[in-house]
């Protein structure tokens, strides 16, 4: 009874939070934001929120993450609307959803398929925050137990999980992840007061911002990329015709359908550690296994939107507990709020739970009400949001440009910033071409004063020896997880490679 | 095979840039007291694993052969399951992407210089001309929104310190 009565509390203070009138605000506000972001082919949320970040300066830290996280989970719902009406996914977690939902709309049932992608999110999520709300505390537990060594095997973990599902080549992603660490050891060593990689700018002792890397990144990026094939943007887009609402048979095939892409999602999302994204591919993949209609998927089943939704969106409500819980993001998006609230002066993980509880519950309180606001925003205004498409491209671009501008400055007030920023635009393009992740980039720069630190203090603790990585089971655990996720693409060549070592002549069974 | 090139091209000042990282690495100073581990040594085991990487990329790009073609298809296979993002294969166009540039890099110039509103303008219209010039008029309003009434909204109401530039001869 003890343990309900202190949850009960900690809800009804969530909620205390949150519905305040300028927190229900900022909530709206973010999730709005957020579907715009969504909607708007240019922009996803890892820019969205990178983007919006200085407008979060002046708040609270509990109003800054209830702004931000709606605008995340806003994205998520957002990203569907264009999929099936334009075919043009809003951002890469929506990209599966173009494949049932626009054939859907082709049929004449853009309705159904907006209306059960909306569900969908919407089940998904109030899942995924509950989850949070019933685990978060638990697993905050069991990480206030672990030392250095711990963190810094977690900080492995994350950064290889992530990495090792961030792009089609291993050898890039790590060079992004590395990249990201290289950077975050500019400027004056905490530890040591040593500068290191100043070159005798006073600018960099501070080491670089990493909202400047990140929006140079992201939103230049993303302006240059789009840019280099303006010509061709003309959109096919359907409308919506007849019914929004499901019919009967449509809600037997929508139910377990949303079921598997829940859970799916949550465990890619929230055990796994991997992005939206991912989760979302992963849900198809489960439908195409396991639907009784999989024959139909391509073709225009509602299972083919219900379950990459649900499940993109239990895996965003998913990377919260690992952001929350452990400090540790698990996509690109959570590393920008987690470098947002560092910049604040917050720094998540497992103390996060026991010191600032109205912070946590305030944002799990305002999920549930986001939630339902998006519910709201999102059917009956759907065609409003379509409208959006009609913002010409080239206006779009320059607005992300003086956004990207104006968020820079205001941080610090430094030209400097700014020219850093279009270097790191003109870099994000040249890696795009090349097919090199960013999204590692901003974990490594996010962790990396952390691991740094918990490596030096492990190694102070076992007087220099990297044997205490190993000797601790959960640390030992946690590095060999680490190992797992980087060799998992050449497991089958290790196989081919052991059983040539043995003799065995046999063509791979796998 | 001219996508190769430019892999090629990016491997080497992959490596280059890793060695560049590594070298500067090694001269960080150590402190005036001892530690049990310096800041220098987080640094080099970054460079040392960027350097390592960086060849392995080289190797994987420099080599020929059925063995590399084959490795690459199942890259495209795991791809494919981890939905990763499509590559960007068409021709990108240069002209375009070098205005940009060029206006990005005026626009940083001058946002002090000239102040924010002034800048945001002239790097508007200079873009809309560039891009699209087919609704002037509507446009137009847009940048004088986007530059000049933001500017006011962002001093007087938020009260957010931005440049003003030429605009401080009138006292604003």
């Amino acid at each position: 009874m003890d343990f309900l009565s202190h949850f009960w509390g900690n809800v009804t203070l969530g909620f205390g939070v949150a519905g305040t009138p300028f927190n229900l605000l900022l909530c709206f506000v973010g999730v709005f934001l957020g579907t715009l972001i969504g909607v708007l082919p240019g922009i996803g949320p890892m820019t969205g929120v990178a983007l919006l970040i200085p407008l979060t300066f002046s708040l609270q830290p509990s109003a800054a993450i209830i702004l931000m996280a709606g605008i995340y989970y806003g994205a998520m719902y957002g990203g569907s609307t264009t999929s099936i009406l334009v075919n043009t996914p809003g951002e890469s977690s929506s990209v599966v959803t173009c494949l049932d939902g626009y054939q859907m709309a082709k049929k004449g049932r853009a309705g159904p398929a907006l209306a059960a992608a909306a569900i969908g999110s919407f089940i998904a999520g109030t899942f995924a925050t509950l989850m949070l709300m019933l685990f978060g505390p638990w697993v905050a537990g069991i990480a206030l137990n672990f030392g250095p060594p711990e963190f810094f095997s977690l900080m492995v973990a994350g950064l290889t999980v992530v990495t090792s599902l961030a792009g089609r080549s291993l050898v890039k992603a790590l060079f992004a992840t590395l990249f990201g660490l290289a950077i975050a050891t500019m400027g004056i060593d905490n530890q040591s007061g040593v500068p290191r990689f100043v070159f005798g700018n006073p600018e960099l002792m501070d080491g670089l911002e990493f909202l400047v890397v990140a929006i140079g990144l992201f939103a230049l990026c993303e302006v240059f990329v789009n840019l280099s094939d303006m010509k061709d943007a003309v959109q096919e887009r359907l409308s919506i015709k007849g019914s929004l609402w499901l019919t009967k048979e449509d809600w037997k095939r929508f139910i377990p359908s949303c079921i598997r892409g829940t859970l799916s999602g949550f465990f890619v999302g929230g055990i796994a550690g991997a992005g939206a994204a991912v989760a979302s591919f992963v849900s198809y993949g489960l439908e195409k296994k396991a639907s009784k209609y999989r024959d139909e998927l391509g073709k225009g089943a509602i299972e083919g939107v219900t379950g990459p939704e649900s499940a993109n969106n239990a895996a965003a409500g998913g990377a919260l507990i690992h952001l929350l819980c452990l400090g540790i993001p698990g996509s690109g998006t959570t590393a920008i709020m987690l470098g947002a609230l560092l910049m604040i002066g917050l720094q998540p993980g497992p103390l996060l739970f026991t010191q600032q509880p109205a912070f946590v519950w305030g944002l799990i309180a305002s999920m549930y009400i986001g939630n339902i606001m998006l519910l709201v925003l999102n059917l009956p205004l759907v065609g409003m949001w379509v409208k959006l498409l009609d913002v010409p491209l080239y206006l779009l671009l320059l607005f992300i440009t003086m956004f990207s501008f104006l968020g820079v400055y205001t941080m610090n007030n430094s030209v400097q910033d700014l020219y850093l920023m279009v270097g790191f635009g003109v870099i994000g393009y040249l890696m795009k071409r090349l097919d090199i992740p960013a999204s590692p980039i901003i974990l490594g720069i996010v962790l990396g004063k952390l691991m740094e630190e918990k490596m030096r203090q492990s190694l102070v603790i076992s007087d220099g020896s990297v044997m205490i990585f190993l000797n601790r089971p959960i640390s030992l655990f946690l590095l060999f997880l680490a190992v797992v996720a980087i060799t998992n693409p050449y497991w089958k060549q290790i196989g081919r490679a052991i059983r040539r070592l043995f003799g065995k002549t046999q063509p791979d069974a796998l | 095979m001219k996508e190769n090139r430019e892999e090629r091209i990016a491997s080497v000042v992959l490596i280059v840039f890793s060695a560049a990282y590594l070298v500067c690495a090694f001269f960080i100073p150590m402190p005036l007291f001892k530690q049990q581990l310096g800041p220098g040594a987080f640094p080099i085991a970054i460079g040392i694993g960027m350097l390592i990487l960086a060849g392995i990329y080289a190797w994987q790009q420099f080599r020929g052969g059925a063995k590399a073609k084959e490795e690459d298809e199942e890259v495209e296979k795991r791809a494919v399951i981890i939905g990763a993002v499509e590559k960007i294969e068409k021709k990108a166009d240069l002209k375009t992407m070098g205005f940009m540039l060029v206006a990005m890099l005026f626009y940083a110039f001058a946002f002090e210089r000239l102040g924010y509103a002034i800048s945001t303008f002239v790097v508007f219209m200079a873009g809309i001309l560039y891009l699209d010039r087919r609704h002037l008029v509507r446009d137009a309003v847009i940048v004088v929104i986007s530059s000049f009434v933001l500017y006011f909204i962002f001093t007087v109401f938020l009260r957010v310190r931005l440049p003003a530039g030429l605009l401080s001869i009138f006292g604003l």
